[in-house]
């Protein structure tokens, strides 16, 4: 049988309920979770567990070696211990850490004391610590950061404990037996499991699969920390840890003060602040702080612990030079000046055969560090990173690592979408190096390399100086051997829009190209993914994903080496996916593939089918003022509710409305469809004391608009105020594809006249009413139609006929006007033509 | 076998604990007022994503005014710019809940009243005035009641309102615009000797006069996102922080008064302007003193500390319930926005003026307040949307109910200045041993910079002694004497140390008092 080695969760959890250890286990000694989850099943080369052992217990801290991969791990920064952790804890802790923090992987480095040195120097490292005092960063609140007064006391418990088992904490922690939000699915592997017992998973070789993962452990942290100094330690662990074993989960941080609220939960009066000193009377203080110091380097706590004003260091016999079959170590019968570490025998014994072959094969010549990257590759350092910043607590490689089979349970997707295990969990590293570009892969070690929105765990920040290596050791460690012929993708013309169609014949099913996509369509946004992905890789996993990634829900678009497009490109294989490569390549300005514009013009698109469709927005032509109307007939037009004016008219598509609707700059909203004619310029009426009077200047004319209504058919009618007349006006589609206007005038009652505002009535002016049809530089009229040269025509007729007055042509500078006098009690039909 | 029993029992005895400690914690605020949510959206977005989109398929409620309409149906405007008429929404719970569309094609309205049976809504360019007058449940009749204000085509020129006066006046207030460049100039007026340009009226408050006539009212707003009119009628809007704004304000609205933002003075010259004769603006005085140099200006009649009373405010309420939403009848609610949540504004006036006291009331709404609304039974409708900022919460948008649970929140209900101090009116009887030390209140008093820089620290901060902590007999009443205390300054109080009868804390121990006057 093939079977992977990632399992689901559903069977573990089930074991656990009845009892597995996870909960509550109390290591007895230092707890390395590399060590713990592979040495202890011989997983991993003891040499490789004892280097691993090396720098995160630190012993490289004082027995220094030059090599890159070796150097320590390093203990917390003390520098504000003062005003993070609690005296009493820090007191506790110092007498027997191994007690208040089980699994804790700092040795007692009192073990020599007798008694009453021993509490000696307990009371100054104590009061030194109380001394460290560094103030925290300026959380500064805005617009985009909602942050309220204090806003570490004011934590959400229960949105800290989700965020805590979503978010990734308990691919290391202990997740909480009571929490009931993980509702991940089981894994098809997971059922499969289920169905077998424990020998046949041995004999199966699934043994590792099934294991539960030891907790990284905590210390009782409500005794350790404030609400403040934790939130502030989620916030930014490299602050305080900078070897990045806690790495950066990228909370804000409210989302860290829900956390540490969680995690204090439990704890008596919630204290935010520690007072600012210990609490040692001052004048006996200063000399305690002072001998406190002294021990501070004299027992070596400086090797590990970055402080203010740290005592000088002293080292011990390089890491080379030590016998690791000495009477009297730090492993074991501790002597006096020496820390005792909480080891069991096959922790010594990997230890000291890590330290045995490095004096057989030493790589380093004494000459010092500098020459250390020739001596190690980034390749061969590859394998001991991953141990050390425990990657392989979340993501498999070479079979070892992944989510533990318990946990997986806690990795959900975002509304629980159904993705199947690749979009929950972290993914696999297998081949990274061959897949990724050497820039994407340190962009994703930095922390800003997010692409899986639908997914809740998250790929945490690691400190530069911990990774920097890592994206070239992957590209060495996953180079194939030989190099593979890169198939030439070459920009012939039309590979682009080959491209464009061949993404809608799938791609599009389940992945949004720049933020746009199908309904439902939830995955990896394609923009960008040039950038991100080798070409090589690219090829080989379109045409064989299942090759490259197990249990894919990416299907194969070229079953058998054969396009199931035939007809773009010839259906040949390699232009198809040099085409998709190009089309993607140019995704930022590229037209989107068909469907998805579909999609899209559904949620967004203003489509009249049987009635009208009025909106008001900001347009270009019809200004901030605008009232945009599609009609069924594909006829539409913008009215400018300001300068009273039919703006202008298209015909086709109407209006795609998101950026009217949702998008906070306001953008101006800009006609779909084609044949776009601007209408004639300015308010078409005025009051004009004569008949060749000039047109009044646009803000000379004070017309008011009233509103509008819809009649039965839903055709909305403007309404406006011009001195004392009030004219309907009433546009709509014709079936010829213009439009057809009906002006009705009528003088103002005396009821409506008192509504008119004073300003009007005093600027109100004397004459008749006019209506200007048409007006451009190169008019032609007959009696009754007038057009613009590669503009609109005009005709008009009376609806109520009185004495028949045709309209006018005149010339006004070099403004030709088509003018028409009205009256109250007239009607006017005028169609638009272009 | 044994140890698995060990497990299981080691975890049920710890849960037992869990739960005794919970009973006895102190009181929060979910204990008095209950947040039952009518619709939010199922994921939050970010909402400043230029690419920002409601869930598929789901009704975008982006809830920007709301209007009860009667003890079943409530009227909602939402911001993509349709009114809704949702019935049910008071059951409990709200399972029910209909959505019938009424009115569509508006441009961002910013408030929704209904008033002589038809609805009113502001606009961006336009108050408007909507009728069903078929009645077949949908609008036909969008009449322009009011427009005229400039509208440069910048995305903050919000406009906001209408609420309605006792006078039947419709107010509105209008944001200014920001960093108006290119085609938006050629659409704006300007005051020449200050050399400001904005859109006409912009950063003013208006108000409409049941004849239909514009009115500019008042000058130097900057975001006034809410309008909300007192027990006595006046009328307040609050502000948002930002440049020339120290920090979140509450404002008397009354004719001629100039607030802070120097840009609305573009429309000083226009006919009709109120104001007159600002020729300067100080810039980087402390506040006191630049309301020594610039007359014109009126401090608000409370301002909101930074973060610690909100960083946003939104809608004005009145709690004109009766006590049907607890003990504080008679007083302002005011929306945030930023940190989802509303605050309680206590008023009083001295010579005339109105001054007062900002008290945290709910945190935890699921997004940005951004209108409220009281039903006939007395709880709170919170409309919500957070789109273009950013907020605290789980949603995008969204429509909320508070529901009071009859409990009374141990609260500071009212703030006074006295001549000696200030006096606080509690809503519990107070335990006379810790409300006579004065060990138990924290003062101090500080100010703001009046400058063009975007928001102002506290400045000017001094710790202020209480000699003197004075319970009345009916032990709700505590007269604090406090020396030291500066006009136009913020007094912060953190009551921290009182206790009511029952040893129980104040669920907020913070009251913002501003002390624009010392009463004689």
């Amino acid at each position: 049988m093939n079977l992977p080695r990632i399992v689901g969760g559903a069977t573990l959890v089930a074991a656990l309920v009845v009892g597995w250890p996870l909960h509550g286990e109390t290591p007895d000694s230092a707890f390395v979770a590399g060590f713990e989850r592979f040495a202890r099943h011989a997983e991993i080369e003891p040499v490789l567990a004892g280097r691993l052992l090396l720098t995160e217990l630190n012993c490289t801290a004082c027995h220094r070696s030059s090599e890159a991969s070796l150097q320590p791990s390093g203990g917390p920064r003390l520098d504000g211990a003062g005003n993070r952790l609690q005296t009493a804890w820090v007191r506790e802790f110092l007498a027997n850490p191994q007690r208040v923090k089980p699994g804790t992987r700092m040795p007692d480095m009192l073990a020599t004391l007798d008694g009453p040195e021993r509490a000696e120097a307990i009371d100054a490292l104590a009061a030194f610590l109380a001394s460290q005092q560094r103030a925290y960063p300026e959380f500064k609140a805005s617009g985009a950061r909602p942050l309220p007064h204090e806003f570490w006391m004011k934590g959400n418990v229960e949105r800290g404990r989700e965020l805590y088992h979503q978010v990734g904490c308990v691919a290391c922690h202990a997740p909480d037996p009571d929490y009931r939000g993980g509702g991940g699915q089981p894994s098809t592997m997971a059922k499969l499991l289920a169905t077998l017992d424990p020998e046949e998973i041995e004999d199966l070789g699934l043994a590792a699969a099934v294991r539960p993962v030891q907790s990284v452990p905590h210390p009782k942290l409500a005794e350790k920390y404030t609400h403040r100094s934790l939130m502030a330690f989620l916030a930014d662990p490299e602050s305080v840890r900078a070897g990045g074993r806690m790495p950066n989960l990228k909370l804000d941080l409210i989302e860290a003060t829900d956390i540490a609220a969680y995690l204090l939960a439990d704890s008596l009066p919630a204290s935010g602040e520690l007072p600012a000193s210990g609490e040692l009377p001052a004048a006996s203080e200063d000399a305690l702080v002072a001998k406190g110091r002294e021990l501070f380097g004299s027992l070596s706590c400086v090797n590990c612990h970055a402080t203010a004003d740290p005592p000088p260091a002293t080292h011990a016999r390089p890491l080379e030079a030590l016998q690791p079959d000495a009477a009297s170590s730090c492993l074991a019968e501790a002597t006096a000046g020496m820390p005792r570490f909480s080891l069991d025998a096959l922790q010594v014994e990997s230890m000291a055969a890590a330290v045995s072959a490095l004096q057989d094969a030493p790589r380093v010549t004494p000459s010092g560090p500098s020459q250390a990257s020739e001596s190690e590759t980034n390749a061969e350092r590859l394998p001991l990173t991953l141990l050390q910043q425990n990657c392989l607590a979340c993501h498999e490689r070479d079979g070892l690592g992944g989510v533990g089979p318990e946990r997986q349970s806690y990795f959900e997707t975002v509304a629980h979408t159904d993705l199947g295990d690749e979009g929950r969990l972290p993914p696999p590293l297998d081949h990274v190096g061959r897949k990724l570009k050497r820039d994407w892969l340190a962009k994703v070690f930095a922390g800003s390399g997010d692409l899986r929105p639908h997914m809740q765990a998250r790929m945490p920040r690691f400190p530069a100086a911990v990774v920097k290596h890592l994206p070239q050791a992957f590209l060495e460690a996953d180079a194939p051997d030989p190099p593979q012929e890169v198939p030439q993708l070459s920009a012939a013309e039309g590979l682009v829009e080959a491209g464009r169609r061949l993404l809608d014949t799938g791609c599009v099913q389940c992945h949004p190209l720049r933020g746009e996509s199908l309904m439902g369509a939830v995955g990896v946004d394609l923009l960008g993914v040039t950038d991100r992905v080798q070409p090589e890789w690219f090829h080989a996993f379109l045409r064989n994903p299942a090759a490259l990634k197990n249990r894919t829900r990416m299907p194969s678009f070229f079953h058998e080496g054969k396009s199931t497009n035939p007809d773009i490109l010839d259906g040949d294989v390699d232009a198809q996916i040099a085409a998709i490569w190009m089309y993607l390549k140019n995704l930022k300005t590229a037209r989107l593939p068909d469907k998805i514009e579909e999609a899209r013009s559904q949620q967004f698109e203003l489509i009249p089918e049987s009635r009208p469709i009025l909106i008001r927005t900001f347009m270009q032509t019809a200004g901030p003022h605008a009232i945009a109307v599609g009609f069924p007939e594909q006829v539409h037009y913008a009215f400018d509710a300001e300068t009273l004016r039919l703006a202008e008219a298209w015909r086709g598509r109407f209006l795609d409305a998101y950026g009217t609707w949702f998008v906070r700059s306001a953008p101006a909203a800009e006609p779909l469809g084609e044949d776009l004619v601007s209408m004639p310029p300015g308010f078409p009426f005025a009051v004009l004391p004569d008949a060749g009077a000039p047109w009044p200047k646009p803000d000379a004319a004070s017309p008011e608009f009233l509103g509008y209504e819809f009649d039965a058919a839903g055709v909305p009618t403007f309404r406006y105020r011009i001195a004392s007349f009030e004219i309907d006006d009433r546009i709509e589609a014709t079936a010829d594809q213009g439009l057809k206007r009906v002006v009705a005038v009528r003088a103002v009652t005396r009821d409506t006249q008192a509504e008119v505002s004073k300003q009007a009535q005093a600027q109100e002016p004397s004459g008749q009413l006019w209506f200007r049809v048409h007006a451009g530089r190169a008019l032609t009229a007959s009696e009754t139609r007038c057009s613009e040269p590669g503009g609109v025509a005009v005709r008009v007729s009376r609806g109520v006929q009185r004495t028949p007055t045709p309209p006018e042509l005149q010339d006004h500078g070099d403004l030709r006007e088509w003018r028409i006098r009205v009256g109250a009690g007239e009607r006017l039909e005028v169609e638009y033509q272009w | 076998m044994v140890s698995r029993i060990g497990t299981f029992v080691a975890t049920f005895a710890l849960s037992l604990v869990t739960t005794s400690m919970g009973l006895a914690r102190d009181p929060v605020e979910a204990d008095f007022y209950e947040i039952v949510s009518i619709q939010t959206s199922k994921t939050l977005q970010n909402s400043r994503d230029t690419s920002w989109k409601p869930a598929p398929n789901d009704l975008a409620l982006e809830v920007s005014g709301i209007a009860v309409l009667d003890e079943d149906r409530v009227a909602v405007t939402i911001r993509k710019g349709e009114i809704w008429i949702l019935k049910g929404v008071f059951d409990d719970p709200p399972e029910n809940v209909e959505y019938q569309p009424f009115a569509s094609g508006l441009h961002e309205p910013l408030g929704l009243l209904w008033h002589d049976d038809a609805f009113y809504t502001v606009q961006r360019s336009e108050l408007t005035r909507i009728r069903d007058r078929d009645h077949d449940g949908t609008a036909d009749e969008y009449r322009t009641v009011a427009k005229g204000w400039g509208v440069t085509g910048h995305y903050h020129e919000y406009a906001y309102g209408p609420k309605l006066d006792r006078e039947g006046n419709l107010w509105l207030t209008l944001n200014i615009g920001l960093g108006l460049k290119g085609e938006q100039l050629t659409r704006t007026v300007t005051d020449p000797t200050l050399g400001v340009s904005q859109g006409r009226w912009r950063g003013w408050g208006m108000k409409v006069t049941p004849e239909g006539t514009l009115v500019p009212v008042a000058a130097g707003m900057r975001s006034p996102a809410g309008i909300g009119m007192n027990r006595q009628g006046d009328m307040f809007y609050t502000d948002q922080q930002g440049n020339w704004v120290a920090t979140n304000t509450l404002h008397h609205l009354r004719e001629g008064v100039f607030y802070h933002h120097p840009e609305a003075l573009a429309s000083m010259g226009q006919p009709q302007s109120p104001i007159a004769g600002i020729t300067a603006v100080p810039d980087g005085l402390p506040y006191p003193e630049a309301l020594k140099r610039l007359p014109q200006m009126r401090p608000p009649a409370v301002w909101f500390p930074y973060k610690k009373a909100g960083q946003s405010p939104t809608d004005i309420m009145l709690d004109a319930s009766g006590g049907k939403f607890g003990p504080f009848d008679g007083q302002l609610f005011v929306g945030e926005f930023t940190l989802a949540s509303i605050q309680r504004v206590f008023l009083e006036q001295v010579d005339g003026e109105y001054q007062g006291a900002v008290f945290p009331f709910r945190r935890g709404l699921d997004s940005a307040v951004l209108r409220l609304g009281q039903g006939d039974d007395g709880s709170v409708l919170v409309g919500l949307s957070n789109r273009g900022w950013s907020s605290l919460g789980t949603a995008s948008y969204g429509l909320q109910r508070l529901v009071w649970s009859g409990r009374t929140p141990f609260e500071i209900q009212e703030m006074r200045a006295t001549a000696e101090g200030f006096e606080l009116r509690f809503t519990e009887p107070v335990d006379p041993e810790s409300a006579s030390d004065p060990n138990s209140y924290q003062f101090s008093s500080y100010t703001y910079l009046y400058h063009a820089n975007y928001g102002s620290d506290e400045i000017q901060r001094e710790g202020l002694e209480i000699t003197a902590a004075q319970v009345s007999k009916d032990l709700r009443h505590v007269r604090l004497t406090v020396p030291g205390r500066r006009e136009l300054y913020v007094h912060e109080l953190v009551a921290s140390g009182v206790r009511n009868s029952q040893g129980t804390p104040l669920l907020h121990p913070e009251a913002y008092y501003t002390l624009n006057k010392i009463p004689r």
